[in-house]
């Protein structure tokens, strides 16, 4: 069943187009991605996604309904839970209370106490630094709280934003490795990256390059195409 | 050796009032920093709210013979509903940015409504008399206002209501997320519009009851609110914008260093050394003494 259905959606700023026309869908329980080198539109599609910045054209369709015009709480009450750029953990809450501002009763199966617990299962670290303010972790640690504070919301959606960005080799991995971890667990996963070793983890996917859609595919069909072999890894 | 000694009881004797009265500073500031830190809004029209708690304390003791004291809840309510309307009607549309326009509509904001202050009371000044009006407690060689020592209590108490309500509730947490990140906050659910008029309303209706409390010991009139804004600027510019336990701490530091001046050096420049100490916080430490963290 498809989960999200994004047709011919154009983002501008002004008269600069940052996505022109693009069209994707992605089925419930797989991890699509989203590639591209910097520049190309895919924040722009993410915030779109969510309203942070209103789509100049196109539609948007959760579950076959239209979440165009939706606000960004109204978007993540519908869930869709957006992991931004750069983490943006809120720095004066603790580690625990940046998880419960993100915990919405009406949505979730469990109460708060289980869910903070399915968290840190999840990721240990947190549980250990949860009094801390989230200002003091480490950038592999407040990229577990963003991804945790997102999986309060019991999302049917992940969307994650360069979450590899900034971090070492092994905290990118152990990242990517409870992403695949979550997508076992049943949750349908939006990745955006610019990292091609992402690929890895995912289904299907899109090419990005100046806001259009160049190559769109399965996995082995976007690891073997040219474009990701010349443009990522260099071969 | 006796002048020392009379200059040191002197001092102790500043330190103790300014105590006092910095705990209202505080309490007046509060408000307006909490307005900045969630949604980053300086609300040059805080003083007026306050300068209407003041005449809700008059008509409450002059019209009715209710002890101001008693109607704390009434202000606080009231200027929180006031404050809402202002919010809906002037603030909303300058969320997230502290502009030049923003700054004009507030300082347009208060100059409405000491006008209609003016229509209403009248230009005279008016007091308010509490039960505990010119009362003194004296304790060895210090003299202190039972008046300043009841609102101080008031305001020692409000202020870590707030700091509770702030850090142990779902609202709290949530008003706390926006003030950090408000785009953030609204990605992970939080209504950040219902968050923002509720704060605004907690500001406002803070500084109706800091008002009411005020007049126990300071007279009102229409343009008090003026003049009560440097302090509340300079106690919430050393404390550091947003932060509700420094704010207060910020409020208490301006009134020790003005009861101090006004003792021992000249009442009528009291307030020059904070002057001073704002131009120094701003250029050398502009986040105050506890700034919130930013990413």
């Amino acid at each position: 069943m498809t989960l999200l259905a994004i047709d011919k959606l154009s983002v501008a700023y002004g008269d600069l187009f940052a996505v022109r026309e693009v069209s994707f869908s992605i089925d419930e329980g797989i991890v699509f991605v989203l590639l591209g080198a910097n520049g190309a539109g895919k924040t722009s599609i993410l915030r779109s996604i969510s309203g942070l910045t209103p789509a100049r054209s196109g539609s948007v369709m959760a579950e076959g309904k239209s979440i165009v015009g939706f606000s960004p709480h109204e978007v993540a009450r519908a869930g869709i839970s957006h992991v931004p750029e750069g983490r943006r953990i809120f720095p004066n809450l603790t580690v625990e209370d940046n998880l419960i501002v993100s915990f919405i009763p009406a949505r979730a199966p469990m109460p708060a106490a289980q869910a903070l617990a399915a968290v840190y299962a999840l990721f240990p670290r947190l549980a250990e630094r949860r009094k801390q303010a989230g200002g003091t972790l480490s950038g592999g640690e407040q990229q577990m709280l963003a991804i945790g504070r997102a999986m309060m919301n019991f999302p049917k959606l992940l969307m994650l934003d360069e979450p590899s960005l900034g971090l070492s080799p092994v905290l990118a991995d152990l990242v990517f490795e409870r992403l695949a971890e979550i997508k076992r667990q049943g949750t349908t996963i939006l990745l955006v990256e610019q990292n091609a070793t992402c690929l890895e983890l995912a289904t299907r996917g899109v090419i990005l390059a100046n806001g259009h859609v160049v190559l769109a595919g399965d996995r082995h069909a976007l690891q073997d195409s040219d474009f990701v072999r010349r443009a990522y890894l260099g071969v | 050796m006796d002048d020392l000694q009379a200059a040191l009881l002197l001092a102790l004797q500043a330190i103790l009032s300014g105590i006092l009265v910095g705990g209202v500073y505080g309490v007046l500031s509060i408000g307006l920093s909490l307005a900045f830190g969630v949604m980053r809004i300086v609300n040059f029209a805080h003083g007026e709210l306050v300068m209407y708690g003041m005449y809700a304390g008059v008509i409450a003791s002059k019209s009715f013979g209710i002890d101001p004291l008693f109607i704390l809840p009434v202000s606080f309510v009231v200027m929180a509903l006031i404050g809402s309307a202002q919010y809906q009607l002037v603030f909303k549309h300058f969320v997230g940015h502290a502009t030049l326009q923003q700054l004009l509509a507030a300082i347009g904001c208060a100059l409405v409504l000491q006008m209609i202050a003016q229509i209403i009371f009248g230009a005279d000044t008016r007091t308010a008399t509490s039960f505990f009006s010119g009362q003194y407690v004296i304790f060895g060689p210090f003299f202190l206002s039972m008046p300043q020592i009841v609102a101080f209590a008031v305001a020692v108490v409000a202020t870590l209501l707030v700091e509770l309500l702030l850090h142990t509730t779902t609202w709290g947490k949530a008003v706390r997320a926006v003030a950090d990140d408000m785009e953030t906050a609204k990605l992970v659910g939080v209504n950040a519009s219902f968050i923002n008029i509720g704060a605004f309303a907690l500001s406002a209706g803070l500084a109706g009851l800091a008002g009411s409390v005020l007049v126990t010991y300071f007279p009102t009139y229409p343009s008090v609110g003026f003049s009560l804004m440097p302090i509340i600027i300079i106690a919430t510019t050393i404390g550091g914008l947003g932060s509700i336990g420094g704010t207060f701490l910020g409020g208490i530091c301006c009134g020790i260093i003005q009861q101090m001046t006004a003792m021992l050096w000249n009442s009528a420049l009291q307030d020059v050394p904070l002057y001073v100490l704002l131009m120094l916080f701003i250029a050398f430490r502009p986040t105050g003494f506890f700034g919130l963290r930013s990413e």
